[in-house]
């Protein structure tokens, strides 16, 4: 085989051996940034500017022509193409303004939607945060020696709890130490 | 008392395939509840006779059919005789076995005559009809392919109390192996064969006589096609291959260990091969497909996946399991399973009691250098346990053999001959002489 043999049964022993120790911690939660609100979809400028020039002029305005033989001539054109587009021109009027207030609409949306996601968002995150701890929990459980009544596992939160405090006690020391040699 | 056979058949009305007699071969009865191969016991008893075949005229009896009839089945001459057992009955034989088993019964060994009337209710009048036949044929063996099946070791003693009878024990279930209801069936045997050493082991430690016990095996073969070209369903290399054997969403242990598998080794592909579909996961995703039907499609996808979970082996020998190390992929069985003999004895793979023990199998077999050293021990063992067709025939033959060599009174004048087996050329043969 060129290679050395496996048996099984031992390498079965090792593996249960191995798994003795607990090499287990739950995942941490996601990093969340909270949004600056800058993820909104206003653009005020351009909406402002569709607000203010969706209605576009519905009548032929003379002093556009201008004066003398040329000036009434292009006013006479002038009169005669709203007259013949005028119809036109209404409806495309109306047209615009509907699509002005369908933008004010979907933009609406969008920012309620986007506020919705950043909700959610939050809401996953919180509950990862919860999953977590109920990991740990469980974890120490199952590491514990037999708590199997409600009561053992407050009993094994609140030795977790005491273990944390003492490490933190331990770190406060330790950098109160340090602290003090500096000082020498 | 000699009882030439031989000289009884010529003279009165033998039966085989051709309809004429033929005094230089052997007449092997075999007696079997189910004639088909689809179960692992069906499929050995078939190889079995297979193998008998080659050196005596078989012929098979069994209860099934619609109407009684004979007819040439391949090498076989097939008697049915159309008196099958109510399924019920052997569902009901298998549930009490279980239940006084679990008392623990079976250490005082002994059996009210109740419940041993029970075991035996419309099991045993199925066989009535094979008397006549076996009458008929004058049989120099009989081979009964079933431990529990009383009913056609009754048959056998009304018509020829004294022919060698050879017992294909059928084991699955160690219960029933142990169970001493079926003792007179063993005690009568000349020969019992197992397929399995853990079957053998059962057989020798509950009911003696280890010289008459033989392990045989199985005849299987890896097909080189199925290493020509990968199964791509699940990808080219490098998966899980996990055989559920049951619906996807059934409320089983093997689905809830198919999802602990495939939620563990979320980064390594995971096929999952139901009765119902075939999925794949990688990544949290699920690809669902048909499920794998042909034969050939399940050889490819075990012969490239990275390990094959059989979560439910076959429960006479795990034949799939076999069939996986054949193409030297390491297995990963329930430990208390006929498979788990291949694993440890075999040294092809693991097994596992837990869940927990499951997920560090498969992760070990994810190592590149465990899964070789599996792979090669696992190909090895079952290449000389199981790869060699005519290393079976002449197990089963020799087995055979000393059976009728044991009982020394039959004068049949015949032999039970290997053609060229074990390296030995199409000219020679070894000759197993089954007279005294």
């Amino acid at each position: 085989m060129g290679q050395p043999g496996l048996d099984p049964k031992e390498f079965l022993e090792r593996l249960k051996q191995e798994h003795q120790v607990l090499r287990w911690e739950p995942l941490p939660p996601n990093q969340f940034n909270p949004s600056s609100g800058g993820e909104q979809s206003r653009s005020g400028s351009s909406l402002d500017y569709l607000h203010k020039h969706w209605a576009l002029p519905g009548s032929f305005n003379p002093e556009d022509a201008g004066g003398g033989p040329k000036g009434r001539l292009v006013g006479l054109f002038g009169r005669l193409t709203y007259r013949v587009l005028g119809r036109y021109l209404h409806e495309e009027r109306d047209l615009l303004s509907h699509v002005v207030r369908i933008s004010e609409a979907l933009e609406r949306r969008c920012d309620a939607l986007t506020l919705r996601v950043q909700e959610m968002n939050l809401d996953i995150v919180r509950r990862q945060v919860a999953e977590a701890e109920n990991q740990a929990l469980l974890a120490a459980w199952l590491h514990a020696e037999s708590p199997r009544t409600t009561g053992g596992v407050a009993s094994i939160s609140s030795t977790i709890a005491q273990r944390n405090m003492a490490a933190a006690a331990a770190e406060a020391a330790a950098a109160a130490k340090e602290d003090s040699d500096r000082s020498r | 008392m000699t009882v030439d056979r031989s000289s009884q058949r010529s003279s009165g009305t033998s039966a085989n395939p051709s309809g004429t007699v033929k005094g230089d071969r052997p007449v092997i009865a075999v007696l079997a509840d189910q004639w088909e191969p689809k179960s692992e016991e069906g499929w050995a008893t078939r190889q079995v006779a297979g193998a008998l075949a080659c050196s005596a005229d078989v012929h098979v009896i069994t209860p099934q059919g619609i109407v009684p009839s004979q007819r040439v089945d391949s090498v076989f001459t097939l008697h049915e005789t159309a008196t099958p057992s109510s399924p019920t009955a052997a569902v009901r034989r298998e549930l009490l076995i279980e239940a006084i088993s679990d008392t623990g019964w079976s250490a005082t060994g002994r059996l009210l005559p109740e419940y041993g009337r029970l075991l035996d209710r419309d099991l045993l009048d199925c066989w009535s009809a094979s008397s006549d036949i076996l009458a008929g044929l004058r049989p120099d063996i009989v081979v009964i392919a079933g431990h529990q099946h009383l009913g056609a070791l009754d048959a056998v003693d009304r018509v020829a109390p004294d022919v060698p009878i050879v017992l294909l024990a059928l084991g699955s279930d160690l219960n029933s192996l142990a169970f001493p209801h079926f003792d007179r069936i063993f005690d009568r045997s000349q020969a019992v064969l197992a397929i399995t050493e853990t079957e053998r082991l059962a057989i020798v430690e509950h009911h003696g006589g280890a010289d008459r016990v033989h392990r045989i095996g199985a005849p299987l073969a890896a097909n080189p096609s199925a290493l020509n070209e990968p199964n791509t369903w699940v990808g080219t290399t490098d998966y899980v291959f996990v055989i559920s054997s049951t619906k996807t969403h059934a409320n089983e242990e093997a689905v809830a260990l198919a999802r602990l598998i495939r939620l563990r080794f979320p980064e390594n592909p995971v096929g999952i091969s139901a009765t119902d579909a075939f999925s794949v996961w990688h990544q949290g995703r699920v690809g669902e497909g048909w499920p794998v039907e042909r034969s050939s499609d399940l050889t490819r996808l075990m012969a490239w996946a990275r390990v094959v979970i059989d979560l439910r082996p076959g429960p006479l020998f795990g034949r799939r399991c076999v069939d996986s190390l054949l193409y030297g992929t390491p297995i990963i069985v329930p430990g208390n399973s006929r498979a788990r003999e291949h694993a440890e004895l075999g040294r092809g793979g693991l097994w596992f009691d837990t869940p927990g023990e499951l997920a560090w199998c498969v992760e070990a077999m994810l190592d590149p250098e465990v899964r070789a050293t599996f792979s090669a021990q696992g190909k090895a063992y079952a290449e000389d346990a199981f790869g060699s067709t005519d290393g079976y025939i002449e197990r089963v033959l020799v087995a055979t053999g000393k059976a009728c060599s044991d009982v020394g009174e039959i004068g049949m004048g015949g032999q039970i001959v290997i053609p060229g087996v074990g390296g030995i050329g199409a000219g020679g043969a070894t000759s197993l002489p089954i007279t005294a």
